[in-house]
């Protein structure tokens, strides 16, 4: 495994060595046309750029002389002077020595300051006459043995690697058949050259995924600009802490939350952080605090967006959601914090103005509730009045496999993703009790209610029938999903097994059912609706009795 | 519009030969131009899907693909007795329609037939009776003693037509059937 140090070198090497390249090249198109302006241009921000990274990498003395070089031809660039006279050999042995540092770089050598270029470079800043040494042709010989080096690096579209990514998946569910079939056939030699090509789809399976994944800080280094301008636009002060940038993900993940992280963000610094005199009165530093973390939770990743603002006020969403006929008053007293919050991400609940104004939240929350939807991840948040609020979202660390729970229905295997699923139990139906209709099983000292699957998923868009034990005889499996913090038991006929599945997408028509977040091909052959958690609660929220 | 041409025998007298699928729901054969339908095979094994019209029988796995499957003797009831399932050995057509392929399921094994185009005449009104929708019905064909009603299978595959719903609709699917 390479270190994280190791890995950003070799992007900055590729990243310099591409740039040094195309920066000789516009040299000497310069040369020939001193007043070609798309190379002056080109020149003046591959400079720009070489010493912002270089900087970023704490490789000072190249970014000394990329920035010299860079004012130099933005005054060419301007006009200010023309490229010509003493400053052309200045510049072209400044090329070449940021072309020797890089290479330093690359081999791990210490780098030293060229004291006689640095000189010459801050003379024809200032306009006056460089120090032109008679060993200004030593350089050229050095050009002339120089070696040409192609970068250990490659950029590849990302389109590509997601074909790739399509063909691993086709080819891992073709694998579970060959294994099975192999089994079923019982022949020793077919099994062993199965078992080999089984761990080559596995390595390549990762070597794909692995491919993929980037430091979770590509997005987050781009907040503290707009921290600082919507902090701006909103007259408040806000310190950003990032923290985790290193954590990998998928780089698609990162893509669908793009937005979402931009949502919370603004909303954090918008209606989370209070004005400087608020905070003061409040008996807070004047500052308000905003961190972005990232840190692996088992397989997923967990990015937390955290304020020290007022909070939300439990109170008044209740008494919103009263007002807006989402729930009654009585339903509305009896809910439980994390159900008050749950209701922040409900759409039509969370657009509404009244609502941002009053607790400060909920703008397009829906929006970032169905983006982390779409990926199988979670949203929550926790917050306390007065003193702040953390939005978490756990996402899993590839798109590609996920875990997921197969269990039995009437004869045919479904899958639930494990990221949905809290638990499951066996349970006698004397275990549980029916309060007004509804199934509840109590397991962990929670009532959580519970539907037979098969019910649920009946054609028929009625509400459920009252629930009733009658039908319920000997143990029940139930799998007891969480979604938003509504906890649903469903009670399924068998469980199978749990397992690593592919999910693709429903072709069309059926993709307007959605009920299934895709399907799977077990190793038998046999096609595996996969379940959608969300749909689900949704649906057994819909036909409650 | 070609084939409301080819089909207008008055005005085209033309023997090119079109090909047709020739295949029997009920007690009736019906067709379907040969360029529409992608394979013919054994009916592989359905997940029934939740949700669906009762005439979508699920969805199976053609090589790889997982297309829905249809039984279009329930979807125009046209089943002799209506509660006797398909048992047995049955075939699935696989049709490429806009942008997807769909499986049709029939009993008996497809057969390819080669028919002049002026025998396909336009629909005529007493078309209701026959339980299919003139609007699917591309036109009859006569031969000797037959008549093959030629669907056209890009309207009825329309995923409008396969949801029997709205486009844009939510998971209450079944609720609209009929």
């Amino acid at each position: 495994m390479k270190s994280r140090e190791q890995e950003y070198r070799e992007m900055f090497m590729a990243e310099a060595l591409e740039g040094y390249d195309a920066m000789s090249q516009h040299m000497s198109v310069l040369e020939k046309r001193p007043q070609d302006e798309a190379a002056l241009g080109e020149l003046f921000r591959l400079l720009h750029n070489l010493k912002a990274s270089a900087r970023a990498m704490g490789h000072n003395e190249i970014g000394e002389v990329a920035h010299r070089m860079e004012t130099i031809f933005g005054q060419i660039r301007a006009k200010e002077r023309p490229f010509a006279g003493s400053a052309v050999p200045v510049l072209f042995t400044g090329i070449d020595v940021l072309g020797s540092m890089i290479r330093a770089v690359g081999a791990n050598e210490p780098l030293a300051e060229n004291q006689a270029l640095l000189e010459n470079l801050d003379r024809v800043v200032a306009g006056e006459e460089p120090v032109l040494a008679d060993d200004s042709e030593v350089g050229s010989e050095e050009d002339a043995t120089r070696k040409l080096e192609l970068s250990d690096l490659v950029y590849i579209p990302i389109k590509k690697l997601d074909h790739l990514l399509n063909l691993v998946g086709e080819l891992i569910i073709d694998r579970d058949r060959v294994l099975t079939l192999a089994r079923e056939l019982g022949d020793t030699t077919l099994q062993s050259v199965t078992a080999h090509l089984s761990r080559l789809a596995d390595d390549l399976q990762y070597s794909v995924m692995d491919a993929r994944l980037v430091g979770v800080g590509t997005l987050f280094n781009k907040f503290p600009r707009v921290v600082r301008d919507v902090a701006t636009a909103e007259q408040k002060q806000v310190e950003l802490t990032i923290s985790g940038q290193d954590i990998q993900i998928d780089r698609n993940i990162l893509q669908i939350i793009t937005d979402s992280l931009l949502h919370l963000v603004r909303n954090a610094i918008g209606h989370g952080i209070e004005t400087p005199a608020e905070r003061v009165k409040a008996g807070k530093p004047e500052v308000g605090q905003l961190s972005l973390s990232a840190q692996t939770d088992r397989d997923n990743v967990l990015i937390r967006i955290s304020d020290d603002g007022r909070g939300i006020d439990v109170e008044r969403v209740r008494r919103k959601a009263v007002e807006r006929g989402v729930l009654s008053r009585d339903a509305a007293s009896r809910l439980s914090e994390a159900e008050v919050y749950s209701l922040l991400f409900d759409a039509g609940f969370s657009t509404a103005e009244q609502v941002t104004e009053i607790s400060g939240r909920g703008v397009g929350l829906d929006v970032v509730k169905l983006a982390i939807d779409s990926l199988g991840g979670q949203v929550r948040v926790e917050s306390k009045l007065g003193e702040g609020t953390t939005f978490f979202l756990v996402l899993p660390t590839s798109i590609a496999v996920k875990g997921a729970l197969l269990f039995e229905l009437e004869g045919h295997p479904y899958a639930l993703p494990l990221m949905h699923t809290d638990s499951v139990v066996s349970l006698s139906p004397e275990k549980m009790h029916i309060v007004g209709g509804t199934l509840l099983a109590k397991v962990l000292d929670e009532n959580i209610p519970v539907v037979r699957l098969t019910e649920l998923l009946a054609d028929d868009d009625a509400a459920l029938p009252p629930a009733s034990r009658a039908n319920l005889t000997g143990l029940q499996d139930i799998i007891i999903t969480n979604y938003n913090g509504r906890k649903l038991g469903l009670i399924v006929d068998r469980f199978l097994r749990q397992q690593d599945i592919v999910i693709k997408p429903v072709s069309q028509p059926l993709d307007m059912i959605e009920l299934f977040g895709g399907v799977t091909l077990l190793g038998s052959g046999q096609v595996c609706l996969v379940l959608d958690v969300p749909a689900l609660t949704r649906l057994f929220l819909a036909r409650r009795p | 519009m070609p084939d409301s041409q080819a089909a207008d025998k008055k005005a085209y007298k033309s023997e090119v030969p079109v090909q047709l699928i020739v295949f029997r729901l009920g007690e009736e054969e019906y067709g379907i131009r040969i360029e529409q339908v992608k394979e013919v095979t054994l009916t592989p094994e359905i997940a029934r899907m939740p949700k669906t019209p009762r005439f979508v029988k699920g969805i199976a796995n053609l090589r790889g693909d997982i297309i829905a499957i249809i039984d279009l003797e329930e979807r125009f009831r046209l089943r002799p007795s209506n509660n006797d399932p398909v048992t047995g050995v049955t075939y699935t057509m696989a049709l490429e329609a806009k942008d997807y392929t769909i499986g049709i399921i029939v009993r008996e094994v497809p057969q390819p037939l080669s028919i002049p185009a002026s025998s396909i005449e336009k629909a005529p009104e007493f078309i209701q009776d026959l339980n299919v929708h003139d609007k699917y019905i591309e036109g009859i064909a006569r031969l000797e003693n037959r008549i093959i009603i030629v669907l056209d299978m890009l309207k009825l595959l329309t995923p409008e037509e396969i949801m029997q719903l709205k486009p844009k609709a939510t998971s209450s699917a079944a609720a609209e059937r009929r």
